[in-house]
Formats: C-alpha cells, structure tokens, sequence
C-alpha cells in the first residue's frame, strides 16, 4: 500500500486523484474499501432496528436470516404509541402493558430544552464574568469550579438524588432537571477559552460608549459568540436528551419519565421471557428519531460542532 | 477614531493608575456577581454540598427509610474485604483497557482514512451517527443483534461457519462484548475529534517528509502522531475517565451478569444504594470510585505530558 | 434596575416550565378517607384482564372508589416499588410477594392490618392450609391478604415423549437422586436427542451437539431456584432455613443441598441440560415450544401460556420423588399488602378485602391463570382449566398429599439475592465447584448476625 502514494501531493487539506495516465493505487483501493466496510458497520444496525421494527414478534425465529422484515406489519409502532389492544399486543407477542409514548418523548423535550437553555445561558454568563470582568478572587474562583471536573458523577449523584428526595421534587420533570440546570464545569471552561480570545478594544469602545456590563454582554459579547454558543448548545442538548442514569434514578412515574428510562418498559415482561423485540426496536426508534432529524437538519453543523469542541 | 484614541490614551496611562480605570476595576465586582450567581448557586448546591455530604454519608448506615446514622469508618473497613468490589475494579479495568484500547486505535484509524480520502461531510455525518443516539438505544439494539438465539450477529457468522455464542451470557466474553459495543458508539465522534487535529498539522510538513523520500507508513509514525499528541492526550484523558465510569449498556444489557462478570464498579455502587438499600456503604464505595479517578487522571497528565505540543 | 428584574425573570423561566409539566405522581386523593382512587400494582400480564374484571366488579358496587391498575413487568417490577418507597409515590396497593414483604416489613412500608380485619369480622380461615398466617410479621401483625399460590411441576412434550416410548405413568412415578438421578435421570437421557438423532442413553450419543434437551433450564435460580431446584432439594430433605418462617439462618452449606446441585448441575455435563450461557435471555416456554426442550419444570402461573403453545402438545407431570420417599414443590403465595405511605388507606383497605374476597378470588378462578389462595375456590379453577382441555392435577396433588414447602420468609431478601444470584451462576455456569456455595452461605448468614 504504502510507497505509490509517495508520488501524489501528501495535502493536508485535499483528497487528490491520481495523476493523468497512473491507473489507481491499490492502497486507494484497499483505503476505501476499509472506509466502505466502517460506514456498513455503522449504519448497518440503524437499519437493522428499522426492519425489527416492522416485524412480527412471533414470525421472528422463522425469519432470523432475512434482512425484510418478518412478516411486516405496524403493530410494533401501534404498541409504543398505545393504539394497540392488549389482545392485539400479545397476539404479536407483545404485552399490552400501558404504553405512553407520547407523554415520555413529551417529557425528553421539556428536559432536554429547560436544559439546554439554562445551562448554556448561565454558562455563559459566568464565563463572561471569569473571562472579561476583573474582580478579585476571580481566578480562584474559577480554579474551584474547574475541580468540580475531577468529581465523579456518580460521587455527587446520590447526594444529590437524596437533597432531591428532600426538596420533594422526585418524580418530577423540575427534579431531574435541576442538577444540570444552571451550569456545569465543562460549559464554563469552554465558554471562557472563547471569550478569552476577543478582542479588549471592542468592549472597551463600547464601554466608552456608555454601555453598562450587561448591555455590553447581551448587545456585542452574545452576537459574537454565536458560533461557540451553537455548538454548546448542540452538545448540551444531544447529552441532556440521551441521559439515562439520572432520569432513571429520579423519575420512574409516568408524568416525569423520560424516554431513556421509558425503553426500560418493553423488556421482559415475564421473568425468565423473552422482550417484546419489535416493540423495542420500534421504541427505539421513535427514542433516537429526534436527534437523527436534528442530524438531518443541523448534519454540517453538528460535525463541525463536534470537531470545535476537541480545538480547546 | 475618538474612542480609539482615548482607549490608547487609557493604555498608556498604564494599569490602572487613573482614578477613572481604578474605578471600572471595582465596578466589575458588582456585576460580575450578577453574572455568575446562577452558576455559583447551581456550584454550591449541586456539586459542593453534595460532595462534602457524600464524604458524609459515606461514614454512615443509610437505608433511606430513616435517618443516616454515623457509623465511623465501618463501611470502609468492610469494603476492604468485599470480594464483589475488587471483582468490581478489575471488571472495570478489563472493561477500560479493551474499550479504550480499540477505540483509540480505531479511531485512528477512521479519521486518517477520512483525512486522506475525502473531505465530505456526509460521510463525516454517517460516522458520527452513533454518537448522537443515547446509550442505552446503542444497548438495546446491540443486545437485540447479539442474541445468542435469533441476533443477525450470529447468524452472519453461521454463514461462516462460526458456531453462535452467548455474547452477553458467557462470562469470558460478555466484558469484552460491552466494550465493543460502546467502541462502535465512540468511535465516529472520537475519530473526529482526531480528524480536527489532523488539519491542523500543516502541509508543509508533510511535503518536507515526501521530499526527504519518507514512505506513507513512516511519515504516519515519525511525524503525524507526533504531531498529533495533545489532541491524542485529550481524547484518552476524556475516553478514560468516562470509560471508568460505564453504567448505561451494563445496566441495559448484562446488569452485571452472567455471575459478577459484568458488575462493573458504578454498577455495583447503583445496586448498593438502590436494590439492596445500603446507600451508606455505596457512598463509600463512590469515594474509593473518586480517589482511583484522581490518581488516573494525575498519572495520565504526568505520563504523557499533555500540553506540549511537538510541534514546537 | 428594570434590566436586573427581566433577567431575574428570564432565569427563572426555565424552572416555571418544568414545573407546569411532570407533577409528582401517586394516584389517591383525599386524606384518610374511604373514597377517591386506589392504585394497584400488579406484574403479570396474563392476570390483568382477571384483576380488571375484579375492579369492574369492586366499581360497581363501591361506586366511590376507582381502582387503577398498572401492570409492570417483573424486571421493572420490585425496583419500582422499592424506589415509590423511597420516594413517596409507591402505589396504594401491590401485588406481594412471600419472599419479598419481610424486608418492606422492617423498612416499614407495609400498612398493619388487623384492625381492620377484626373492625370487618374478615374470616381468615378460608384460605388453604395456613397461607394467611404466613403474610403475619415477626411481631404477630398481619401484613396482606393472601391472594392466590402456586406449585411447580413438569411440563413435557407428549410427543416427544410417545416416540421415545416414554408413558405419563412412568412419568408420575419418576423418582429422582443424588447418585445416578433414577429413573428420573433416565427419562431425560431418554428423551434427550443430539443432531444425528442419538438419544442420550444409547451409544454413541455426542453431548456437544445436542438438538432436543431432555430437561430444559431458565437460569440458576440464585438463591430461590423456585423452578430449577427447589423441588429437587426439597424432596432431599433439605429446608431454606432454621424455621419455616422468619428464619435467621440459611442453609445452603447443607450436604444434602451441595449433593443436590451437584447431580443438577451435572445433567449439563452429561449434555441431558443446555449450559447456562445459553440460556441467558432465552424463553424456556419458546424454546419447548420449538422443541428444543422435551421436559421444563414450570410453575403453575404459566399453564396458560405453555398450554397454548403453538406446534407442540404440551402434558403436565407432577415434580419426580426424592430420597425422601415423597415428591415436593415449592409453595409460594402471592397477597396484596397496602402501603403505609397512601393516601387513602380506608380506601385501599376496600379493596384488598375485595380482593381476597370470595367473589374477586371466584372471577380469577374462572379465568384459568392461577390458583386462588380461598379453598372453596379451588375447584373452579380446576374446572376453568379443564374447560381448556388442562388437567392441573399435577398442581394440586402436592396441595392434596401436602408434600409443599413454603418459599424463604425471612428478611434482608435483597442482599440474599445479590449474594446468591452469582454465587449459583457461578456454580450452575462451572465456574466454581458445588463447595463454593458453603462460602456464599456464609456471608448471606452474616446479614442475619
């Protein structure tokens, strides 16, 4: 593979087709068709969630080589969605368990959007007071938040599950999202290092101006850290949608159950039994749906996001 | 253009010496406060008191029926000799090992392949599409591939002429198969952030090692891992530490089966302080958790020297 | 000043809308009261539409109270409870469980209720043999009201076992032990078939290429082994603990118990039972029914859903004797207790007297899913069974010879459960000798010292 590649233009920037007249290499050959393999790997089980989905749970054993859906049917849907019987659940293998979709992913929404905005908000204040403000014990301040870093989760998460219980706010949609709410460390540092970098002469034309801090900070500091601000926003909110531990430990009643937790219902319905699989599948589905549409709709920005985020 | 003279007239009046800069100084306490008390509140409450009751708590007998009663160092003596929680660290450390091992290696892999093949953002997109969906989707469907009786997984590999396996039930290999399963979640989002440090190493260098006659294999060694250090440093410092800390496809899958092969350490803190109602004991457990997160990631910034970058 | 104000308001609009949505849960409404709704919990699906029929029946003749019922699955199930505990949202009502209700009882969270019973002159003496008495704590107080029990028995393939010449007769008789199985352990040989269609007692049966297993497995059992081993040991002559209830000691470490997994786990190793790692999220009835089991000891609450397997004609044999000269099976009850954190605990004490009424416990019979804990009941859901073409004798005959054992009734369930679920993986898996257990009996006496 290695030395034929020597002689195109070792870019860092652009992927070159060979020189006129060079039949292709076969490191080309075998780079792509390792990359082809990486991508089939990765989709492959997307797909594969989408053809359980659409099977019937009791023509699964007969079709387990088939890559068509076993005997297709909606009913898997129906079931998560509640609009199944329980005659027809179970006809399909199913359960006919009490199944609220609506109300659950209902519930992600509101937590991962409370989340989100809050916490990039108040991070961002604070950044903004760590990064431009000067007061005294600013950097000692800053150095003590920072240590809440090397904290564990699972550390901070029972005390905070039993001050929770204690607030009387477990089981609720305020409870799980209280912890997470008004910042964490990682949002603080990523904000400061950005607003490290502006430049000192456009607030200082603008304090001259006669603009208070706060003015400067929402009128001329926001706008321009529109781009940091989207990408924390879109990380903060694909980990506040995709949070399980938490969620799972606070809020199992229905009216705060999220949809990490909410996948828990379409396992075992019998001890020893086997899941409801195109149940799950199906719940799975609708669970991971919403980032895959933020993906489709965000996708350049969201790999661009990611890939700011590592450039500390 | 007055602005910017008196901002100049400011700087060379040097640090502070006018009454008016000595002013804007302190002015900065008050609304610095302003903008990092959310923060501070969310500080406080959710990440100090928690920590400072967890060392408490971790000195008491808790059931959570009740009031915590201080036992002294009774739990840590007792963990001293619990077999289930060496048992739970090594399982842990076989579990980061393999994880960390073949994800940082495939990764690699994935974002040199993308960065000399194609700079498109979809396929960029479709590896990082794993990511973006929550752990426990990534479990369920995984589980549901891997079943030992109908999974595709074994299938395929009867085609092969593989015999199935008991992926999650066999207790030599479930460890292994949980890591592998969150190494094709990470994989896509770890392989970017190595990407993002690949385009920052410049061209020049790669052209100077063509020049001297270097082959593909050699420049990737002696210059492009080199180079890529602190980015490689922060991917392993994050993937480590969280890796430490698995829970989600544990509790979604194996839940700590077959046997303890699967009973990971946050696992087994989880089932202290909320199946068996030992929450005292589980907080002591989350210090022991806490203390080896220190010293790995102490031991990590001094062995590889993180900030420096060699490009310098 | 204004600008402080909107930004205070803009902070805390964040947790006003957490807080229109996602209120606390819990069902009951008024304190203390007779009235309102009653939440109930249950895990078995196949019981919901019985219970469902009872609530209709419970509506329309206490028109104040409305009883909603959840069905969660038995993973979900204890986990749920205990965190309600915790938390404060348990449900009203629950379905419980013998094994289960010590631990809630020193935590606590079980409402007494003796003054009830004597307040509604409630007869207790309707239940079969002692099953009230043994929902009655350490300190004499009664904690539920029974509700239905359950046995174990064989349930095996009646064709499989035609063609490999195996009678219901030899199959009532069979008689199991420790040193070579019996002719129990012939009968599984026998209908033990590997992939070049050798049967397990002629020669040249491989045991690493096994088809149809002769007797299938649904895990270890842990420390409870209600449908793996609890007969076998049982009919060995060894009991759970010190006393038939309330127990302080265990007694795992009891040769007869060590000899009996031993020759258990030892049909593994003759291939006559599929290894544990296989059956790890593996449906034993779906595997009977696909024939990959001749013979599955079940308990009684699944006749329905074995009974109707597709494909396959499924009979039912009483568990095989042991050394001791008699079978056994495992007695276990199920009752309903109420939680001492409801709202509306005259309310949900309504309902449990419903429930273990004559006239709920009479509907559940009918359905043909369990066996209602009232005497008088019994025989109609013998008749509902055979109503469907099922002979439940093997079920009864334990009751009627009284050759039943009660299931562990002792506290710290929790902690002997996650002590013993490895320790017997580990075992029935190979991964540690039969001796190991002794170490594990240990530990679990520990909770008790």
């Amino acid at each position: 593979m290695a030395t034929t590649l020597k002689t195109t233009t070792p870019s860092a920037h652009t992927a070159t087709a060979p020189a006129p007249g060079r039949q292709i290499s076969w490191g080309r050959v075998a780079a792509w068709a390792v990359m082809i393999a990486i991508i089939l790997i990765t989709i492959f089980p997307f797909y594969w969630m989408l053809r359980t989905a659409l099977s019937n749970g009791k023509s699964l054993p007969a079709h387990s080589s088939s890559f068509l859906p076993a005997d297709f049917t909606w009913g898997p849907f129906k079931r998560v969605f509640g609009l199944a019987s329980v005659a027809e659940a179970q006809a399909e293998g199913g359960s006919g368990a009490n199944i609220n979709f609506w109300l659950y992913l209902r519930n992600s929404v509101i937590v991962a959007t409370v989340i989100t905005a809050g916490q990039v908000f108040f991070s961002c204040m604070a950044a903004y007071a760590f990064a431009r403000l000067r007061w005294p014990g600013r950097n000692l301040v800053f150095g003590l938040f920072l240590t809440a870093l090397m904290v564990p989760p699972i550390f901070t998460t029972l005390p905070n599950f039993v001050l929770i219980r204690q607030l009387g706010l477990l089981n609720t949609l305020t409870g799980i999202v209280l912890p997470f709410v008004f910042m964490t460390p990682f949002a603080i540092f990523f904000m400061r290092q950005f607003f490290l970098g502006i430049s000192r002469e456009i607030e200082e034309a603008a304090r001259i101006d006669g603009a208070g801090h706060i003015r400067i900070f929402f009128r001329v500091i926001v706008p321009m850290a529109a781009a940091p601000i989207t990408t924390l926003a879109i990380l903060t909110y694909i980990s506040a949608w995709n949070e399980y531990f938490w969620p799972l430990l606070v809020a199992t009643d229905d009216n705060a159950r999220v949809l990490t937790v909410a996948l828990g219902v379409f396992r075992s319905q019998t001890p020893q039994g086997t899941p409801d699989w195109p149940g799950l599948m199906a719940a799975t589905l609708v669970a991971a749906l919403p980032m895959l549409l933020l993906f489709v709709a965000f996708g350049k920005k969201i790999v661009n996001s990611i890939q700011f985020s590592g450039i500390k | 253009m007055q602005a910017t003279t008196q901002a100049e007239t400011l700087q060379r009046a040097g640090p502070a010496k006018t009454g008016r800069a000595r002013r804007l100084a302190r002015g900065d306490v008050i609304p610095a406060l302003l903008f990092i008390l959310p923060a501070t509140i969310g500080f406080l409450v959710f990440y100090l008191w928690p920590t400072v009751r967890g060392f408490y708590l971790s000195l008491t007998d808790y059931s959570l029926f009740g009031l915590p009663k201080f036992v002294g160092l009774k739990n840590f003596q007792q963990l001293v000799h619990d077999k289930v929680l060496i048992n739970a660290l090594w399982v842990t450390l076989e579990y980061v090992v393999i994880n960390i091992g073949v994800q940082t290696v495939v990764a690699l892999g994935i974002a040199v392949l993308m960065h000399r093949l194609t700079e498109s953002t979809t396929i960029r997109g479709a590896v990082l599409l794993p990511y973006l969906v929550a752990n426990v989707v990534v479990a369920l469907v995984w589980l549901w591939m891997l079943d030992s009786q109908l999974g595709i997984v074994n299938v395929i590999l009867g085609w092969f002429g593989i015999s199935p396996e008991a992926w999650f039930g066999n207790s030599a290999l479930v460890i292994p198969t949980v890591a592998l399963v969150n190494v094709w979640k990470h994989m896509g989002y770890t392989a970017l952030l190595i990407f993002a440090g690949l385009q920052t190493i410049p061209k020049t260098v790669y052209e100077a090692a063509a020049v001297d006659g270097s082959s593909e294999w050699r420049t990737f060694w002696r210059i492009t891992i080199p180079l890529l250090r602190p980015v490689l440093v922060l991917v392993l410092i994050m993937t480590v530490i969280g890796s430490f800390q698995v829970f989600d496809t544990v509790a979604v899958t194996s839940k700590g089966g077959p046997g303890n092969a699967s009973r990971v350490i946050q696992y087994y803190i989880y089932e202290q302080a909320f199946s068996r109602s030992h929450f005292g004991y589980a907080s002591a457990l989350s210090v022991v958790l806490f203390v080896i997160l220190a010293v790995v990631a102490i031991i990590q910034m001094r062995v590889l020297r993180g900030g420096e970058s060699d490009l310098d | 000043m204004r600008k402080l104000a909107s930004i205070a308001a803009i902070m805390l609009l964040p947790l006003s809308a957490t807080a229109c949505f996602g209120g606390g849960g819990g069902g009951s409404t008024t304190s203390g009261e007779a009235t309102g709704q009653v939440t109930y919990w249950l895990w078995d699906a196949n019981q919901l539409p019985a219970y469902q029929a009872c609530a209709d029946a419970f509506h329309g003749a206490n028109q104040d109270v409305t009883i909603k019922i959840s069905q969660y699955g038995w993973d979900d199930y204890w986990s749920k409870v205990t965190t309600g505990f915790v938390s404060g949202t348990a449900p009203d009502v629950f379905t419980d469980h013998l094994s289960k209700y010590p631990e809630f009882v020193s935590k606590q969270q079980l409402a007494p209720l003796d003054d009830f019973v004597s307040k509604d002159s409630v007869p207790t003496d309707i239940y079969e043999s002692g099953l009230a008495d043994l929902w009655k704590g350490p300190d004499g107080k009664r904690y539920g009201l029974p509700k239905d029990w359950d046995t174990i028995a064989v349930f095996y393939n009646k064709k499989m076992a035609a063609a490999a010449g195996v009678t219901a007769d030899q199959l009532n008789t069979a008689a199991w032990n420790p040193t070579d199985g019996g002719t129990y352990e012939k009968i599984i040989a026998k209908l033990t078939v590997d992939k070049s269609g050798k049967h397990g007692d002629q020669p040249g049966f491989d045991k690493n290429n096994v088809k149809t297993y002769g007797l299938g497995l649904a895990g270890s059992g842990g420390g409870f082994g209600q449908t793996q081993w609890s007969m076998y040991a049982f009919s060995n002559g060894w009991q759970f603990n010190d006393q038939p209830t309330w127990g302080k000691k265990y007694n795992y470490d009891d040769p007869k118990f060590l000899e009996t997994i031993g020759w258990w786990r030892g049909l593994i190793k003759k291939g006559y039972m599929p290894p544990l790692e296989k059956t790890v999220g593996v449906d034993g009835g779906q595997q009977l029914g696909a024939g990959n089991y001749a013979l599955l000891t079940e308990g009684s609450w699944n006749t329905g859903a074995l009974t109707s397997l597709k494909g396959v004609n499924v009979g039912i044999a009483p568990t095989p004797i042991g050394p001791i000269g008699k079978r056994a099976s495992m007695f276990n009850g199920l009752g309903d207790s109420i939680w001492t954190g409801s709202k509306s605990i005259p309310a949900a004490w309504k309902w449990v007297k419903f429930l273990a009424s004559p006239q709920c416990q009479d509907i559940v019979a009918g359905k043909a899913v369990v066996f209602p804990a009232i005497t008088e009941a019994v025989p109609k859901a013998e008749q509902a069974f055979k109503a469907k073409g099922v002979d439940v004798s093997a079920f009864t005959v334990q009751v009627k010879d009284k050759t039943t054992h009660l299931a562990p009734v002792t506290d710290h369930g929790s902690d002997v459960t996650a002590i013993m679920t490895p320790a017997m993986d580990s075992v029935v898996g190979f991964k540690s000798d039969v001796n190991s257990l002794v170490q594990a009996n240990k530990q679990v006496n520990q909770l008790f010292q």
